[in-house]
Formats: C-alpha cells, sequence, structure tokens
C-alpha cells in the first residue's frame, strides 16, 4: 500500500541544513500494522507528516497505492488526503469549538456526504467507541482517554485506508491507553492498514512490525507476528 | 454547509468574546456613524428635489464688479423674469417672488408678527409645488388681493374657523389681503420657508421696468433644465437690450462704456444646487446654505471611522492567528480545503457585521434626538427606512464584511497544517500589514485630533477678537419703531433706570437680524461704488463703543446734521482720503441727483459683517429711525428687563414687547461652525475610541505572545516600567510614524477650511505639538494599562504555564 524509496527531507535554517530524513526507504502492506520507533529528533514526525501527506519530501520517491504522489500539490495532496488517510494525534487535536458529535462529522462534511447520511455514521461510530451518550458534550468536558476515542472515531468515521497514529497514548494514563490500543487493533483487524508512531514499547508490541529509525534513517526492522 | 459554518461562527464568537467584542463595538460605532452621517447628507442634498419639475427649473441671480466692487445676488430686476419669458422660447414660465421684511398682520384686532412673508406671481403655483388644503386649488392668486396661508399660520389666526373669505390686514403697507386658499407647510429642506404668501398681481413694484433696482427671486421654469447653460450664453444680449438704455440714463454713461470699466450679467443656477452652493451669490439667498465642503468632511469621517474598525477586525484577526491556527490545521488535515476555510472565516466576519449592524441601528435609534439637536435637524426615525439607505447599509455590510474579514480568511487559511500542528505554531510577531494598518488607523486619529483642535481655535479666536465694537451688554429692540412718536418717550422714561448707560436710536446692528442699505458714491462727479450706509443718531457710537480716531461725532447742537456723516478707514482708503479725510467732501447717488456730503468723523474699522467677510467702507449718517439699543450695565439682567416690558405695557401698544443680545446674535452668526465643530469633535472622539480599542486588543495579544519573555526578563531582573517600556515601543514608534504623515496632511486641509474666513488664526507649531502629546498620551494610556497588568504577572505563573 506504501512503498517509500530513498526518501529526503531537508530543513534548512539561515545557517545549518539539517537532514530529517535520509534516503529513507521501506513498505508497509495493505492490512498491515506497523510502528515507527526511535529517539527525539530521529524523523519519525518528519515521516508521518509525509506519509500523511501533509507535507512534501525533497528527494525519493513515495507510492500510494502504486500512484506517485511525491510531486503533487496541496490541493491534489488534500483530495487524497481526505478520502484514504485518518490521523490520531498525541494532543487529540479536537477543535474546542466543537462537540464531540460536530468533531466526528467533520470530515464527512469536508467530502460532502449529506446530512442524514453523517449523522447515521456519526452515530455508528460514536456507538463503536463507546461515547455516544458523550456526543453533545465539548472536547474540554472530556478526560485525555474519551478526547482520543473521540479523535479515533474522527479518524475513522470516514473509513480510510490508512490510519497514522502520532503517539497516540503519549498524554494517557496506561489504562485509557490500554483502551486505545485495543481500539486501534480492532480497526487494523477488521482490514484498516495503521502506521504508529510510538517511544513506547509497551504499544508497538500491538503491532505487526516496529521499524526502528535513528538519524533519519531505519536502523533495524523487528517482524513481531 | 452553510448551517455548519454558521454554527461554528457563532460559537467562535462567543468563545471569544473580548476580541469580538472590540470588534463588534468598533464596526457598529463605525456603521452608526456612517448611518447618521448618511442621513444628514441625504437630508442635505436632497433639498428643493421635492418638487416634481426641480430638475427643470433654475434661479437667476445678479452678479457684477463696478467700481472694484463684487456684487452678487440672489435677487434681481423686476422686469428679468417676464422678459426672460416672453424672449426664450425655452423658457416654459416665469415665477417672481419678492420678500418682505418684519411683516405684522392684523386679525380681529390682534397684531401678529413672527412669519415669513413674500409676494409670489400665479404662476409660482405652477413652477413649484405647493400643496393646496384647503380653498381655491385651480389658481388661488388671480385676485390681487389673494393671499394664501401655510396650515400652521392658519391655525394661529383663525384656530378652528375656516379661514377661506377672511381678511388679514397689513397696516405698514396700508394693505388688506383675502384667504383664498391654505398650503401645507414648506417641508424643512426647502430653501423656501414662507408662512404667507400673497398675490404679486397687488404689489405695484413688480410692475417696475426698472433694470437698475434689484429686489426679486426669479425663477424659470425650462423645457430641459439640462440645457441651462444654453440659455445662460444668450443672457449678455438681453442686458445689452434691455439695460443699457437705461445705465444711460441712470448715470450718465453709455453701456457700452460703463461696460468697459464694468462687468454686469445674469447667470442662472439649478433649483437643486442652491443650497449646497452658499458662496453662489453673496447675498439674498432666502435660507442659510450648507457649504459642501461639510458634507466632504463628515463623509470622510464616517469613512475613517468605518475604516478604522475595519482595520482592529483584520489586525485582531492576524493577531489571534495563533489562536485559531490549530483549528485550521486540524481542519485541513481532515480535508478541507482553503476555499472551505476562506468561506468559514467570512461567515464569521458576516455573523459579526450583521451583529454590528443591528447594533448600529439601534445607537442610529437612540441618539437620533441627540444628532439633530447636535445638527439643528429633524431626522425621523423612518428616514432609515429610504430605499437608498436600506440599500446602502446592505452594500455595508457586505463591504465590511469583506474588508474586514477577506484578508483575515486568506492569511488564516494558507496555513500549513504540518507547522501549526506539531511545531509551536509562532504567530508572527512582526507584521509589516499590521503595523502599516496601525499606521493608518492612528494617521487618521492624530488628524483629527489636529483638525479639532484648529477649528476650536479658530472659534475662540472669533469669540474673542476684537471685533471693534463692545458686543456685551447691548441690547437691542428692533420693534420701538411700532412705538411710533412715543418712542422718544419710552427712550426717556428707559434712560432714567441707573442700569442703563445710554441708548441709540437705529436699526442697524453689527450682528444678528439689521436693516441694510447701500449707495452709490460719486467723487468729482465720478461713480465710485457702492457703500454700506448705516442711518444712526448722536448716540450711536459710544452706546456701541466705537472708536472715534479723528474728527467729531454727531452732535445735537449742530442741528440735524443731514449732511454730514463721519465714515470708518475702509471707506476713506477707498474714497482716497488716507491721510486725513475730516472736511472732505464726496457725493452720495440719490434718486434726485445726488447729495453733497461732509466727513466730519472716522471711525476705527469695525466688524459690522461676520467675520467671514472683509470689512467693507462703511458710512454713517445722522438720521435716526426704527430701533433702540440700549447699553446696560447690571448683571441683574432679568428684573431690569421686567422693568423694561413694563415701560412697554405702559405704552399700551398692541406688540408685545420682545428684545435679543447683541452677544447672542453675534454667537449666532456662528453657530454652523460651532455646531459643526462639535459634532466633528464627538465623530474624532469615537474614532479615536475606535483606534483605541484596536491597540488595546494589538497590546492584549503581544502581551499574551510574549508572556514566557516577560517572565524570563522578570526572573533575571527587569523591573516592571521597563518591560512595560518593552511592550509599548513598538506601538509608540509607529505612532510616530504616523504623525509624520498624519500632521502635514492635517496643515494642508486645515489650511483650506481656514480660508474660508477672512479673519482666521495661523496654524501654530504648537498645536501639531498638541495633538502629538495628546495622541500619545491616550495610546499610552490604552498600552500602559495592558502592558503594567503583564509586568505585574508572578513569572513564576507565566514560565509554569509554558
Amino acid at each position: 500500500m506504501i512503498k517509500i524509496t530513498n526518501l529526503e527531507k531537508y530543513y534548512q535554517t539561515e545557517e545549518v541544513q539539517t537532514i530529517a530524513l535520509n534516503k529513507l526507504s521501506f513498505e508497509v502492506k495493505e492490512g498491515e500494522f506497523a510502528a515507527i520507533m526511535g529517539p527525539s529528533g530521529c524523523g519519525k514526525s518528519t515521516l508521518l507528516n509525509i506519509l500523511g501527506l501533509l507535507d512534501d519530501p525533497d528527494g525519493g520517491s513515495y507510492l500510494f497505492n502504486g500512484i506517485e504522489v511525491a510531486g503533487y500539490n496541496e490541493r491534489k495532496r488534500a483530495q487524497l488526503r481526505k478520502h484514504n488517510i485518518g490521523f490520531v494525534f498525541q494532543s487529540f487535536n479536537l477543535i474546542d469549538e466543537l462537540s464531540v458529535f460536530e468533531n466526528v462529522e467533520l470530515p464527512l462534511i469536508y467530502t460532502g456526504v449529506k446530512p442524514a447520511e453523517r449523522k447515521e455514521r456519526v452515530h455508528q461510530v460514536l456507538e463503536k467507541m463507546g461515547i455516544m451518550h458523550r456526543r453533545k458534550h465539548f472536547p474540554q468536558q472530556l478526560s485525555g482517554g474519551q478526547q482520543q476515542r473521540v479523535a479515533v472515531a474522527r479518524a475513522v468515521v470516514n473509513n480510510p485506508k490508512l490510519i497514522l497514529a502520532d503517539e497516540p497514548t503519549g498524554n494517557l494514563d496506561s489504562s485509557n491507553g490500554n483502551e486505545v490500543m485495543d481500539l486501534l487493533t480492532e480497526l487494523n483487524e477488521a482490514g484498516t492498514t495503521i502506521i504508529m508512531v510510538t517511544h513506547s514499547e509497551h504499544d508497538a508490541k500491538f503491532s505487526h512490525r516496529i521499524i526502528r529509525m535513528l538519524d533519519g534513517q531505519k536502523v533495524t526492522e523487528n517482524v513481531l507476528v | 454547509m452553510l448551517r455548519n459554518y454558521l454554527k461554528s461562527a457563532r460559537r467562535t464568537i462567543l468563545k471569544n468574546k473580548g476580541v469580538y467584542g472590540i470588534n463588534i463595538i468598533g464596526l457598529s460605532l463605525g456603521l452608526a456613524s456612517c448611518l447618521l452621517i448618511l442621513l444628514f447628507i441625504l437630508d442635505e442634498v436632497s433639498y428643493d428635489s421635492y418638487h416634481q419639475k426641480s430638475e427643470d427649473i433654475v434661479r437667476v441671480v445678479f452678479k457684477a464688479e463696478i467700481g472694484g466692487e463684487e456684487i452678487s445676488e440672489a435677487v434681481v430686476m423686476p422686469p428679468v423674469g417676464p422678459t426672460l419669458e416672453k424672449e426664450f422660447p425655452e423658457v416654459l414660465t416665469a415665477a417672481r417672488l419678492r420678500k418682505m421684511n418684519n411683516p405684522k398682520l392684523t386679525y380681529n384686532n390682534k397684531n401678529y408678527g413672527d412669519f415669513e412673508f413674500a409676494y409670489i406671481d400665479p404662476e409660482f403655483l405652477e413652477v413649484f409645488d405647493l400643496k393646496i388644503i384647503k380653498g381655491n386649488n385651480t389658481n388661488p392668486l388671480e385676485n390681487p388681493k389673494a393671499v394664501i396661508i401655510t396650515e400652521k399660520q392658519a391655525e394661529r389666526y383663525f384656530g378652528t374657523e375656516n379661514p377661506i373669505g377672511k381678511n388679514l390686514s397689513f397696516e405698514q403697507w396700508d394693505k388688506q389681503f383675502t384667504v383664498t386658499a391654505v398650503i401645507e407647510e414648506f417641508p424643512e429642506n426647502s430653501h423656501f420657508e414662507f408662512g404667507v404668501l400673497a398675490s404679486m398681481e397687488g404689489y405695484d413694484y413688480a410692475k417696475s421696468t426698472s433694470w437698475v433696482n434689484s429686489d426679486f427671486h426669479t425663477y424659470l421654469l425650462l423645457k430641459d433644465g439640462e440645457q441651462y447653460k444654453n440659455l445662460e450664453a444668450k443672457l449678455p444680449g438681453i442686458m445689452d437690450k434691455y439695460m443699457g438704455p437705461q445705465i444711460r440714463e441712470a448715470i450718465g454713461v453709455s453701456y457700452s462704456e460703463f461696460k468697459d470699466k464694468n462687468q454686469v450679467g445674469l447667470f442662472l443656477q439649478p433649483l437643486t444646487e442652491i443650497h449646497l452652493n452658499p458662496d453662489f451669490v453673496s447675498s439674498g439667498d432666502l435660507k442659510p446654505g450648507m457649504d459642501i465642503k461639510y458634507l466632504y468632511i463628515f463623509g470622510a469621517v464616517a469613512i475613517f471611522m468605518l475604516f478604522i474598525a475595519c482595520i482592529n477586525f483584520m489586525n485582531l484577526a492576524t493577531a489571534a492567528a495563533s489562536k485559531r491556527a490549530k483549528e485550521v490545521g486540524i481542519r485541513k488535515v481532515l480535508g478541507s480545503g482553503q476555499k472551505q476555510l476562506v468561506k468559514q472565516f467570512l461567515t464569521e466576519s458576516f455573523l459579526a457585521t450583521i451583529i454590528a449592524a443591528l447594533l448600529a441601528i439601534l445607537l442610529v435609534v437612540l441618539f437620533l434626538p441627540t444628532f439633530n439637536q447636535l445638527a439643528g435637524k429633524s431626522l425621523q426615525i423612518i428616514d432609515l427606512l429610504q430605499f437608498s439607505i436600506v440599500l446602502t447599509t446592505m452594500g455595508l455590510i457586505v463591504f465590511v464584511a469583506f474588508l474586514a474579514g477577506g484578508y483575515p480568511a486568506f492569511f488564516l487559511s494558507s496555513f500549513k497544517p504540518v507547522q501549526v500542528l506539531k511545531s509551536r505554531f509562532a504567530s508572527s510577531g512582526k507584521s509589516s500589514l499590521r503595523n502599516g494598518l496601525v499606521v493608518f488607523q492612528f494617521i487618521i486619529s492624530a488628524g483629527l485630533i489636529l483638525a479639532t483642535i484648529v477649528v476650536y481655535q479658530q472659534m475662540a479666536f472669533i469669540q474673542n477678537k476684537d471685533l471693534g465694537y463692545h458686543k456685551d451688554h447691548i441690547l437691542v429692540i428692533r420693534e420701538a419703531h411700532l412705538l411710533g412718536e412715543q418712542r422718544e418717550a419710552f427712550k426717556n422714561q428707559v434712560l432714567k433706570d441707573p442700569r442703563v448707560t445710554s441708548i441709540s436710536n437705529s436699526s442697524f446692528v453689527p450682528a444678528g437680524p439689521t436693516d441694510i442699505s447701500m449707495s452709490g458714491v460719486l467723487l468729482g462727479g465720478e461713480y465710485q461704488r457702492r457703500m454700506f450706509i448705516y442711518n444712526v443718531d448722536e448716540a450711536y457710537i459710544p452706546t456701541l463703543g466705537l472708536d472715534l480716531v479723528s474728527g467729531r461725532n454727531f452732535s445735537k447742537e449742530f442741528g440735524a446734521e443731514r449732511n454730514r456723516v463721519v465714515i470708518n478707514e475702509t471707506a476713506a482708503r477707498s474714497l482716497g482720503f488716507h491721510k486725513d479725510p475730516i472736511g472732505k467732501t464726496f457725493t452720495l447717488d440719490t434718486e434726485d441727483g445726488g447729495r453733497e456730503l461732509n466727513i466730519i468723523g472716522l471711525v476705527k474699522d469695525f466688524h459690522f459683517k461676520s467675520l467671514h467677510r472683509e470689512i467693507e467702507p462703511l458710512i454713517l449718517m445722522n438720521n435716526p429711525y426704527g430701533g433702540l439699543i440700549i447699553r446696560i450695565n447690571t448683571a441683574d439682567i432679568s428684573t431690569l428687563l421686567a422693568n423694561i416690558e413694563n415701560q412697554w405695557q405702559k405704552f399700551n401698544i398692541k406688540e408685545p414687547f420682545s428684545y435679543t443680545f447683541l452677544d447672542e446674535s453675534f454667537n449666532r452668526t456662528y453657530l454652523r461652525e460651532q455646531k459643526m465643530g462639535t459634532i466633528l469633535s464627538i465623530f474624532t472622539g469615537l474614532t479615536i475610541f475606535v483606534a483605541c480599542m484596536g491597540l488595546f486588543g494589538l497590546v492584549t495579544f503581544a502581551a499574551e505572545r510574549r508572556v514566557r519573555e516577560i517572565g524570563i526578563r522578570k526572573v533575571l531582573g527587569s523591573s516592571i516600567p521597563e518591560i512595560i517600556a518593552l511592550l509599548s515601543r513598538d506601538f509608540i514608534r509607529l505612532i510616530l510614524i504616523s504623525f509624520l504623515i498624519a500632521f502635514p496632511l492635517g496643515y494642508f486641509l486645515m489650511e483650506q477650511w481656514l480660508e474660508d474666513f477672512a479673519y482666521r488664526i495661523e496654524i501654530k507649531w504648537w498645536m501639531f505639538l498638541l495633538a502629538a502629546f495628546l495622541t500619545t498620551f491616550i495610546a499610552l494610556m490604552t498600552i500602559g494599562f495592558k502592558s503594567f497588568k503583564a509586568a505585574s504577572v508572578n513569572p513564576i505563573k507565566s514560565l509554569r504555564t509554558e
């Protein structure tokens, strides 16, 4: 599903050029659950941004479902993104001004789903995540675990083929963290490809494969399953 | 989708009450000012356009330059109207109006004054829309003794009686008229303001064929009003044909010879332009006009204010960007395109603008009565429903929403999600556009402050100018002529009161209602120019406190002194008697062939006309008649007035006692400037208030953004004043830059305004300094409050929240 080859990304400040990704290559198959690990500053988040079509690589190739997307402009990336990719962030990134229902509904609005269908699908996914009773609440009225569940619900409501999770349990206690990991595992079992960046060995064990990075390069790859 | 935008917008506004409070209050003040000023301007430009044929009506005016004297009058000679109608087929109808001053009428043994009276041609009713509500509505002025009156006057004289067929007598002119019709009042936006209109058929002067005397307001109904310039081009021919022969008769030189040295001509002025061009003629206007300059000034102020409010919106939205950045990032990650975000932000600005517009309408409704008082208008709330106002309001909402919301919408929606989500969004503290907009706001604020200072200085200058006469403690009883033979007795009675210093018998006063008289002056048989004549008595100079430079005042010792005059310095210069005019003679052009006058005294120039005009030549003649001018020496005015009134009653005339104070009349001369000055200062205040609200918002954001920096600096030992200076410095720099543009611009514009005054102040350096000080002070107060709060926070707290 995803194949990157010799992917490069530089950050340029006034005087120093930092290499974030240094000729990185790997592949993630459809239906796989991959974890990316590594110390701070190794390029994990940069990688996730490029995989999520939020950012553009400076070199190399990125095949998404067999299509080269490395040179895509912002508009084309956004188009591809909203139909295929769901995001889960460490800090949840819910919109404070919108209720739980409205936050989850947002991707459906942007993909042009009709209101009646939106309501049905949001209810379905909220039910599934066990937060239906909280649908009228606003993010700040929820616990961290509940917020992350809303974020996951929002990530999956559009039935994306790929979910990118950036330290999804980083701001949660262990029991809430485990719940979120269980959710992700369920989604993966239902067929969604998941790529997760994490610092937690515990969380990484939920995945099929761990890709370890250092200084923008892949150092090892452990297949767990 | 729209519902979603609206919902989101509503919540954003509710959540950011501070920012949107500033935005909405600013916008509503701006919009309310725009609406008020729009109402004002629409009313001003609507003058006389209510007549159905207003587009095709022109007024004939007379302009000339004779002997170096410029004359321009709204009145023309009696035969002009009928002649033009006869000579030119494009003139459909000519209608004349002859205004009579100080009319008094008697009905049922009761005297009435205090109304406006004129004779009008019967055709007047064809040209203008006078709505007849009672009586003969086909041709009410056919009969030479016919008079038509307005509803109010009808009620005043007749109460509930039917006025039609009743007789009104005017003893002063020995005339009696019969009411043939009642008309509606003239609307306020008319340059006519009459209560009683009599038929011109019964007025003999109207049949005069003289092309030398001007007294008639003359209006022409044209086939095509737009072509009036074509007709105007043919008017010199008419002057040659009709005025020419009479000139030779009147002054003894041929018309062509006369025209070599002088210019005379008739000109046309479209009816709807009369009100806004008060300078088109210098005398004879029926109602004071409105200088169109004020409309431009107010219009500009309203637009400035709206711009400032829009700038607040833009600046605060972009300054608040760091708060909104996360939301933009998430929405983009979730698939929103830039277009959708732009729409969302525009929805917010639309919603805010609509709320502001509703508030603005409320403000207008609340403050319209106050505004009316200030502006001397009677605008109605219902006027807001005029099509043009409704349309403009809607247009303004769209315009403001796009202007204010457009830039932030594109700015905010262009954020890259990666940057704003992952890294802390570093809202650019320095935005050159934002700085530019702040400078613009303060150019306007500082400019308006400067303008207000100049206006107030000029007003104070006029108030305190040495007028050459005493305006205080002078009581004018213009109606004293009604005492007739008994006037002298009344005068002597009043003089017995020790609180009365002196009394002069004259109807000529330097301010307020006065008689006006002008005559041509000849020197050595040669026509010079016209000069003002004041008919006074020997008490006039001491009563008004005029300064006798040389020679002597009139005196009873020398008898009637009918052919002796006192002149002012300008008259002396004009006659060429620079050194010593005393004992010199000149000739007054009179109908019986001229009168030789001997100069016995010279008075220092005094402002016997408003300060808008240069002092002109003046001749004082010993010919007392008319009213009384009383100089008093007490502060206890009410009992003195009661005493004088008591005396008045004793003479048992039907006329009620009425008086004016000279200083009050003087102030009324500048009422327009004063009112305009007050309105200007109010709008200036509001504009500065709105600008400061924006500044307050910006400082708030700057303080928030730099809360960590402030904390670190304080830990390192920085004092509170140093922090305040740090936060204020950037804004103060912008304000100083704004002075560089505001002051030259303000100087240029205020010079233009001052040019209207013949006697005016110079714009001095300290006015700029004061304006700069005030602007900086107000801005510092605004910034200082917030900066102090930010600087006073315990650094531990601000660092922990990081």
